[in-house]
């Protein structure tokens, strides 16, 4: 059997284009389009899981991303970083702190009493789950009340604009191991260089900042079931804006370019000890992305904290094995990979089926010999 | 925050309406030569973050990025020259600021107009830093023991 050259399907992919452009705008005269800004604050953390596995923090992009892809976040993050694939590097930023994050929410599992306190902030955490049936038919009146009361209540509030890390209390006394403050090797970058094992750990924190959702959460659950031992504690979790900071063309000096909103989380793990004169001291795990998703933080901050594990004394499970963990986390590649399967298989599936009648046709000789 | 110090010039003008500055660097210079000490550009940089456990650098991410640098010379002969580096994708702005950065850092004419531009974009980021710590007084969390008298519910 040969290869058989075929062609057609054009008009009906034009025709697939038209109908799913249509279904977004079926509403008719009843709808309006969606625009970017009410994306972005009203599907706040669909946005922000497309900015983050996306690998690009543009939120104007990621709005249109997700009105474009109907919602699909796959498609939207996958717009994203096709667009971003088009642009030229021009630099990258000095080593940001996140100690200097303009805190939205922060919160800790460890202590009750952290140094600036506990702050919720914005949370589904304690939603019951409920249907809110009033948002059934919400008027635009009772939409803008909100914000309006919200604005009128404000007061002067005497709170810093920063806070300090929970994990620095804990190092100060002397329960986590000592780092290198002044640390400047310089990162693996996933977007330029294949991942050929074994990597860095700067490129397991980078695959996993854009890793999917889903996927990583799917993996840390595994740990948190009984594959791993990691037994997480939440030492911080905290939802802010991060300063930007670029130098100044002429003079140098650092200014602030721009703030970029991410999640961050430390976990604290099990203690360990090197050898036996070193002082027994916990174990960090360490998760961040851009956008509000507190999910993929601790999930990564798991991961971060097996695959750890992994690195030094050899997998012992999936969740710590960094080919297994950092080659199927990446949404793109894995719905690339999966819905190619869509795709025209004709001649591979029909050497399938000649093999499978050959294979019969034998058995069958066979049986009439027998 | 101290809208004289030139760190904080891009980020008051990033904080008012794209258009107000582009229109405002436009009219200011509309008599002057402009000349690119280098193009202008956008695209995108790395944003390089330490990590909070071991405290190692990471790439986090992508952020659209534009930068100008421009010289300006007046009807007098007066040559000033001005930067900036924004995190947009916009290589009109970054222009723009470029040139409100070389008016301001020279006192050129149209500085008092600018200043009123960064004394709005102060007020954009005061509300936005008051609504910001209205969310954290709203939320904080008042622990008490279950023994004590009264709880942090019903004070409120």
């Amino acid at each position: 059997m040969g290869y058989v050259a075929i062609k057609g399907g054009g008009v009906a992919i034009k025709g697939a284009q038209d109908t799913l452009e249509y279904m977004r705008c079926a509403q008719g005269d009843t709808g309006s389009p969606l625009d970017m800004k009410t994306i972005e604050h009203q599907l706040r953390f669909l946005h922000g899981r497309v900015l983050s596995e996306g690998g690009l923090y543009h939120p104007e992009l990621a709005s249109l991303a997700v009105k474009q892809s109907l919602g699909d976040s796959l498609e939207a993050a996958f717009a994203l970083r096709a667009y971003r694939s088009t642009k030229p590097r021009l630099l990258e930023t000095p080593t940001l702190d996140t100690s200097n994050m303009r805190i939205v929410r922060r919160i800790s599992a460890a202590f009750k009493d952290i140094i600036g306190g506990q702050t919720l902030g914005a949370t589904t955490d304690y939603a019951l789950r409920l249907m809110r049936t009033e948002l059934l038919d919400e008027s635009p009146e009772a939409f803008r009340q909100v914000a309006q009361q919200w604005f009128k209540d404000q007061g002067d509030n005497a709170i810093p604009d920063t806070f300090p890390k929970v994990v620095d209390s804990l190092r100060a006394d002397g329960l986590l191991a000592e780092v290198d403050t002044a640390a400047q090797q310089q990162p693996f970058d996933i977007t330029r260089e294949p991942m050929i094992f074994p990597v860095p750990r700067s490129a397991a924190l980078a695959t996993m900042a854009r890793g999917e959702t889903g996927s990583l959460l799917a993996i840390a659950y595994s740990n948190m079931r009984g594959y791993g031992d990691v037994h997480p504690t939440v030492a911080e979790l905290r939802v802010g804006y991060v300063p930007v900071m670029l130098p100044h063309p002429i003079s140098g000096e650092l200014i602030e370019a721009g703030e970029v909103l991410m999640t961050e989380c430390e976990v604290v793990a099990m203690y360990e000890s090197d050898d036996e004169d070193d002082k027994p001291t916990f174990s960090l795990g360490y998760g961040a992305c851009f956008g509000h998703n507190e999910v993929k933080a601790i999930a990564m901050s798991i991961l971060d904290r097996s695959l750890q594990k992994g690195m030094k004394d050899g997998p012992t499970n999936p969740s710590e094995d960094p080919e297994f963990v950092l080659l199927h986390v990446d949404g793109i590649d894995s719905m690339g990979f999966c819905t190619h399967y869509k795709m025209p298989h004709y001649v591979t599936f029909q050497s399938d089926m000649d093999r499978l009648r050959t294979t019969q046709e034998k058995a069958q000789q066979a049986e009439e010999q027998a | 925050m101290n809208i004289h110090e030139r760190k904080n010039w891009v980020r008051l003008l990033m904080a008012v309406a794209v258009d107000d500055v582009c229109q405002l660097a436009e009219q200011l210079t509309q008599d002057w030569q402009l000349r690119y000490k280098s193009l202008p550009q956008s695209g995108l940089g790395m944003m390089k973050l330490r990590d909070g456990a071991m405290n190692e650098p990471f790439y986090l991410g992508e952020i659209p990025v534009s930068s100008a640098w421009v010289e300006l010379t007046l009807p007098d002969g007066v040559v000033a020259e001005g930067a900036a580096q924004v995190m947009t994708d916009n290589q009109d702005l970054a222009e723009a600021i470029a040139v409100c950065d070389a008016i301001l850092a020279n006192d050129l004419p149209g500085h008092e107009q600018l200043t009123a531009l960064l004394e709005q974009g102060a007020g954009h980021i005061t509300k936005e830093t008051q609504n910001r710590k209205q969310m954290l007084a709203r939320t904080k969390v008042n622990f008490s023991l279950l023994d004590a008298a009264g709880d942090d519910d019903e004070k409120n």
